[in-house]
């Protein structure tokens, strides 16, 4: 039996190939090796003859290589060289380049055929990019995926054509690519740099990675918080694949390390030890593929290439396929049997088998035969070499190899017990012989646990002999487990069984609200956060910060920043070092995450992706002597706060010195000019002056309409006014904006001859002189911008909601807009009406935008409030003409006492009669009103206060109390 | 002229991701990602730090003012998915409010103007945009636009209180009919217009121009004229300057300020709303301005972080 295994290896050797990729068609008859200078086209069939060659010239080595895995496209197969990929096709005997995809701008770190269409191709590169080719059409990608991260694997999906998997760092994304623009799914799969990726052969959602982290891992794109499970070795793990028969796994360690040659066969039932391992490379494993079964042949062939430049094929029977069946310890013993039918069953094939191998089968019988470069068996033959090869790195055990006397002897302590386990091998182990196991002192463990341990012992040796395959490691593994899993039943939390020596805790288990883990896949979404930034504060600040001079980006400046914050996960390992990070700059990575507020050593901070720059030698004198390398790190820059106040076209100069007198508006225009003169504005200063000569008395337009044409109406009147007012809009002078209106306004004294500061309204609320406002719905309310609370008492005034008055007289010495507009509706006097148009056209400041013109005042306003300047404040806003503010307390509305609908004036527009009647009197009331606010009874508010002089119920005789219930 | 009047070493353990003054500019605010918000006093050019506040277990990305009528307010967000309005009583500053209705990193904060009381709009990366109105006696009414970007919204800020279109449209006597609105800014690409009608938030225009995460929106503040200005910038190194001068609000249009090598994070409109600075991942910042004839001009630059802001252009107005 022992023969069997070497003669199944099959190995041919190319010295001078240097290939650094192989790939195996899909037929299953050639494999293509890549080397620097040539393609080696080996035929599988017989390995042995002289590949033929294809010659490149490139300078760089093909990164990686893979044949069309469809049937039509046989022949074509695409390498990756740098930023390139060429489509190679093969046809008898001789291959050529057909074409070339160019687009990436790194180098290309992996491409895949797409299961399904024969001419997609996805390609994945270190520029951040994935594209996914149509061949037919090689000018440009057909689909661009952008990724943060450089993709260090890309791999279709082998059950939906839409789907693919891409590795960038320590995260998976899981891409839909009829949806290019965002990622359908982030697996933060491991805390360092995944190699190898691989989806399941039947499941859609499930996948292996292969990380730094010296773990494979399985998951369920859909639950990417956790995964299914996890394959703990003890080095990083290059690729893990899955394969094509069911349940298996081969995985092979990183090229870089060199320590172990062997593939090795996991069942992903049972991920505690592999069932198989293909020994015989005398260097590390670069590649391994699966050579597409021959019809009606059971057998699978594993095709391998190694650093030591030797193919090999292996021979995966039945017998070991089933193996990534057969799962648990338990079930062993039942499968003996099977086992054993299963060996028999598997001699009375084999010639079988071999024909369906038709010539290559030859080839594989007797390898020695055709080459001369055959090595020996692919398994230890030896209990020396087993020793020697043996994984025992295992917590809290102790085995001591004894090779001479053919022992070894196991010591393990778990909790308060100790095990002492010696082992003899028989001289014919492992042909079919099983060693024995002995407990010795100073075992403690109860003698029931001793009998099961060794039942279960034997067991699994047996079960391994059988075979001939060695067993002291799976046997240890077996002690362990049952040691740990008999103290989880004394000794309340085990630790993790098969926890092999080694720091890489599954971080992801528990998913805490707040983690800590900072630039993880869940971070993709959040922005990439400022480290500079500038902002205009106040009036006239401008404060900014930026990163301090001493730190500088870790990328080069010819990359952008990245936008997600996802993009610090590249920093998060200390493995992978990003780009240009220089190693010096490791150390200082370790100091940011010393900072006192971090209890999480790896945390990552953004200041992770900025390094900071050591200062020269020179400077370091400077310093007197001090180590500045030694020195905490600022990480924060300084925030700088600048007056930019010069740039704005306002000033707080002027301000202060503008005034504002109605009285003298000569005086007032004189001299707020030479206030812009001292600040340098000279167009303000002549813009006062002309406004001087605008106010002057031989310009102030006459009462009588048949006069003359008022100055307003002259070219150099409202319109000159306009286009200054244009002019500095364009520049945002809001102040000199503000104050010509003001003064424009102070100018035309309203037709009623009112002085503005004439009107001073009252606080009180409720009993006022009759006084009749254009503005009915409000009450009471004041005129403010709201942020000045010291002028909100000042400016007051009680409007009554009872009506409108046809009398036109308006407070406000100056109408607003809809008086304009609305106002000619009452006029029975057409003189009356040109007067008001008479009054419209004497003003310079068209009346049509007093409201925008209002707006410069509070705009205005607001700015003296910054500047602390509320008197000059309140100056402006006296000339402000808008409305008051909105009423925000009880408002008034009439309903018809009749038919009970809200009615607008002083009859009801649905039953005609008076909507509101004074008790007294009955008359219809409108002006000023006063009426009980529980009967709702009242009338003329001089009728009311005679009453109820004399009185306290109501007028209407209803009975109420008036006096009583509210607040007359 | 152009003058640094305050250098503040804030000595935060770890990198700021924003600093700003308060109304009066009495007072500066910082937050860094080692996860505290710090304010100080730089009146006078001087820097007395006033508190730390600590209580974000993240990094804290942005912070706002309040308008000082409401007293001393400032909200930060984090990281950690949290919002805090943060108050001074009697010379101490305290917790107000702690929002965690996010289910991501909250990017940015905006008060929104005073007329419309203390209201905060907060974009997440969980696609949201929630406002969070004061509604007196410890209370606050949350408001959720789910999904307003999808993947995430990196900003926002409120447009100025004016009447769109107030030079025409006003009614009668009634009460100024300030509608609130706001504009963000997410990974889809898109800078949003969102309107508030009977009391529900809607998306009222979605503006298309950047080809990569828009990182940053400014409305600029409204000095009385008819026009809506918003500046947007970008993952893609575009800023975008984007105007409306119809009164309905419906048309915009668009114009490229200029592009940059890097990501440009940050824009800011001055108080005039006719300077806009810009900051990215250069390390720079610019400052751009209007001319008369609407053209953006890059007056100011300034670099390597060391350096006073130089003005370009003659600043001073003596346009005639």
């Amino acid at each position: 039996m022992a023969a069997r295994w070497s003669s199944e290896n099959v190995v041919v050797e190319f010295r001078d190939a240097q290939a650094t990729a192989m790939s195996v068609d899909c037929l299953g008859s050639h494999a293509v090796l890549s080397g620097r200078r040539f393609l080696y086209m080996v035929n599988l069939d017989a390995p042995s003859e002289a590949p033929r060659k294809i010659g490149r010239q490139s300078k760089w080595d093909v990164g990686t290589v893979q044949w069309n895995p469809h049937r039509s496209e046989s022949h074509v197969f695409a390498a990756s060289s740098n930023q390139r990929v060429d489509l190679y096709s093969w046809r008898e005997g001789c291959g050529e380049v057909h074409t070339s995809l160019q687009g990436h701008t790194r180098v290309i770190s992996d491409l895949d055929w797409s299961w399904f269409e024969p001419e997609f191709l996805v390609t994945s590169s270190v520029d951040t990019y994935i594209y996914i080719w149509d061949t037919r059409d090689t000018r440009k990608p057909t689909v661009a995926l952008s990724a943060v991260a450089g993709a260090s694997q890309v791999k279709w999906n082998r059950r939906n054509q839409h789907l693919l998997a891409s590795s960038h760092d320590g995260d998976v994304r899981i891409w839909d690519k009829r949806k290019p623009n965002t990622a359908a799914e982030y697996v933060a799969a491991h805390l360092s740099k995944i190699h190898g990726l691989d989806w399941h052969p039947d499941n859609e959602f499930i996948l292996a990675t292969s990380s730094q982290d010296n773990s494979v891992r399985f998951w369920d794109f859909r639950q990417p918080r956790k995964y299914l499970n996890i394959l703990s070795c003890q080095v990083p793990v290059w690729k893990a694949r899955y394969t094509p028969f069911s349940n298996g796994l081969v995985t092979v360690m990183v090229p870089q390390l060199r320590r172990e040659n062997s593939l090795l066969l996991w069942s992903t039932l049972d991920l505690n030890s592999p069932v198989h391992a293909f020994v015989g490379h005398d260097d590390v494993v670069l590649e391994f593929r699966w050579r597409p079964q021959k019809e009606g042949s059971k057998d699978y062939q594993l095709v391998t290439w190694s650093r030591d430049q030797t193919l090999r094929i292996w021979r995966v029977d039945p017998q070991l396929q089933r193996l990534c069946v057969s799962d648990v310890v338990e079930d062993l013993m039942d499968e003996m049997s099977l086992n054993v039918e299963s060996d028999k069953s598997f001699t009375s094939q084999e010639p079988e088998s071999q024909h369906g191998l038709g010539p290559a089968a030859g080839n594989l019988q007797d390898p020695g035969v055709a080459l001369g470069s055959v090595v020996g068996s692919g398994l230890p033959q030896t209990l020396q070499q087993e020793f020697s090869l043996v994984n025992l790195q295992i917590r809290n055990v102790n085995v001591e190899m004894d090779a001479v006397n053919c022992s070894c002897v196991v010591s393990a302590h778990f909790g308060s017990h100790q095990v002492r386990l010696v082992v003899k091998f028989p001289a014919q182990y492992p042909n079919n012989a099983a060693p024995t196991f002995q407990f010795v002192a100073p075992t403690t463990i109860p003698s029931a646990m001793k009998i099961k341990i060794q039942k279960i012992l034997t067991d699994t040796s047996l079960q391994k002999v059988k075979r001939n395959q060695n067993c002291l490691e799976p046997c240890v593994r077996q002690l362990v487990s049952c040691l740990e899993s008999d103290m989880t039943q004394d000794d309340g939390p085990p630790p993790n069984p098969f926890v092999i020596s080694n720091p890489v805790t599954p971080p992801l288990q528990a998913f805490p609200r707040v983690t800590n883990t900072y630039g993880s896949y869940q971070d993709a979404n959040i922005p990439f956060p400022r480290t500079s930034g500038a902002r205009f504060c106040g009036t006239g600040c401008l404060v900014y910060f930026t990163r301090p001079i001493t730190m500088h980006r870790s990328v080069p400046p010819t990359e952008p920043t990245p936008r997600s914050l996802s993009a610090l996960s590249a920093y998060h390992s200390g493995v992978l070092t990003p780009m240009k990070m220089r190693s010096e700059s490791q150390s200082t990575l370790r100091l940011y995450s010393g900072s006192p507020t971090r209890s999480d050593k790896d945390t990552v901070s953004i200041s992770s992706f900025y390094y900071k720059e050591r200062k020269s030698r020179r400077f370091k004198t400077k310093r007197e002597g001090t180590d500045y390398g030694n020195r905490p790190i600022k990480l924060a820059g300084k925030v700088i706060i600048q007056e930019i106040s010069c740039l704005l076209p306002v000033h707080k100069a002027l301000g202060e010195s503008y005034i504002l007198n109605v009285n003298d508006i000569l005086e007032t225009c004189q001299k707020n000019a030479s206030a812009a003169l001292t600040v340098g504005r000279r167009d303000v200063a002549k813009v006062w002056a002309l406004a001087s000569a605008a106010t002057g008395q031989d310009l102030s337009p006459d009462s009588d309409p048949d006069t003359e044409t008022p100055w307003a109406r002259h070219p150099f009147g409202r319109h000159l006014l306009e286009t200054l007012l244009d002019h500095y809009s364009h520049m945002s002078d809001v102040q000199t904006l503000a104050m010509l209106c003001s003064v424009f306004r102070a100018q035309a004294p309203p037709p009623d001859g009112n002085p503005l500061y004439a009107h001073h309204p009252s606080r009180s609320s409720s009993m006022l002189p009759p006084q009749h406002s254009r503005y009915p719905s409000y009450t009471s309310s004041s005129v403010t911008s709201g942020s000045c609370s010291s002028t909100s008492d000042s400016i007051t005034t009680t409007t009554w909601n009872a009506g409108r008055d046809s009398e036109h007289v308006n407070p406000w010495g100056e109408s607003s807009p809809d008086d304009y507009r609305y106002g000619n509706q009452g006029y029975a006097d057409p003189r009356e009406r040109e007067r008001e148009q008479h009054d419209m056209n004497k003003r310079l400041l068209d009346p049509a935008n007093t409201l925008q013109f209002d707006d410069f005042k509070k705009c205005y306003g607001e700015i003296l409030y910054r500047w602390g300047l509320r008197e000059k404040r309140a100056d402006v806003l006296k000339f402000a003409s808008c409305p008051p503010e909105p009423h925000k307390g009880i408002e008034f509305g009439v309903y018809c006492c009749h038919c009970r609908i809200q009615a607008r004036g002083t009859q009801c527009a649905v039953c005609k009669r008076l909507t509101f009647q004074c008790a007294v009197c009955h008359v219809a009331v409108r002006g000023s009103s006063n009426f009980c606010l529980s009967c709702g009874h009242g009338g003329h508010t001089g009728h009311m206060m005679d009453w109820f002089r004399r009185q306290d119920e109501c007028p209407a005789g209803c009975g109420c109390h008036c006096l009583l219930q509210s607040t007359f | 002229m152009v003058s640094v009047i305050n250098t503040v070493d804030t000595s935060h353990e770890d990198m700021i991701h924003d600093a700003q003054m308060d109304y009066y500019g009495t007072r500066l605010a910082t937050c860094s990602s080692d996860r505290t918000v710090k304010i100080f006093d730089v009146r006078n050019g001087g820097q007395i730090l006033v508190a730390d506040l600590r209580g974000h277990e993240g990094p804290v990305w942005q912070v706002a003012w309040a308008h000082p009528m409401f007293g001393n307010i400032l909200a930060s967000c984090s990281y950690d998915r949290k919002v805090i309005v943060w108050k001074e009583e009697n010379g101490a500053w305290d917790k107000m409010y702690e929002y965690t209705g996010h289910e991501s990193s909250v990017n940015s904060v905006c008060w929104g103007p005073y007329d419309f009381g203390l209201i905060l709009a907060c974009g997440s990366s969980d696609g949201a945009i929630s406002l969070l109105t004061f509604t007196g006696d410890q209370q606050w009414d949350v408001k959720k636009i789910s999904n307003a970007h999808t993947i995430g919204c990196n900003a926002v800020s409120w447009a100025p209180a004016v009447v769109p279109g107030s030079l025409i449209d006003q009614p009668s006597g009634q009460k100024p009919n300030y509608v609130k609105r706001f504009v963000s800014g997410g990974c889809d690409n898109l800078v949003k217009l969102w309107k508030e009608e009977d009391g529900q938030w809607k998306e009222d225009q979605k503006l298309e121009a950047h080809s990569d995460w828009v990182r940053d929106v400014g409305w600029a503040p409204s000095i009385g004229l008819p026009t809506s200005t918003i500046a947007s910038c970008s993952q893609d190194g575009r800023v975008f300057i984007w105007t409306c001068d119809d009164p309905a609000g419906n048309t915009w249009t668009t114009k490229l300020l200029h592009k940059f090598n890097d990501v440009v994070w940050h824009v800011s409109w001055s108080i005039t709303g006719n300077i806009l600075a810009v900051s990215g991942g250069d390390n720079k910042v610019t400052l751009w301005k209007e001319s008369m004839d609407g053209q953006w001009a890059c007056i100011s630059d300034v670099s390597k972080g060391q350096g006073a802001v130089s003005t370009i252009t003659d600043t001073q107005q003596n346009e005639q």
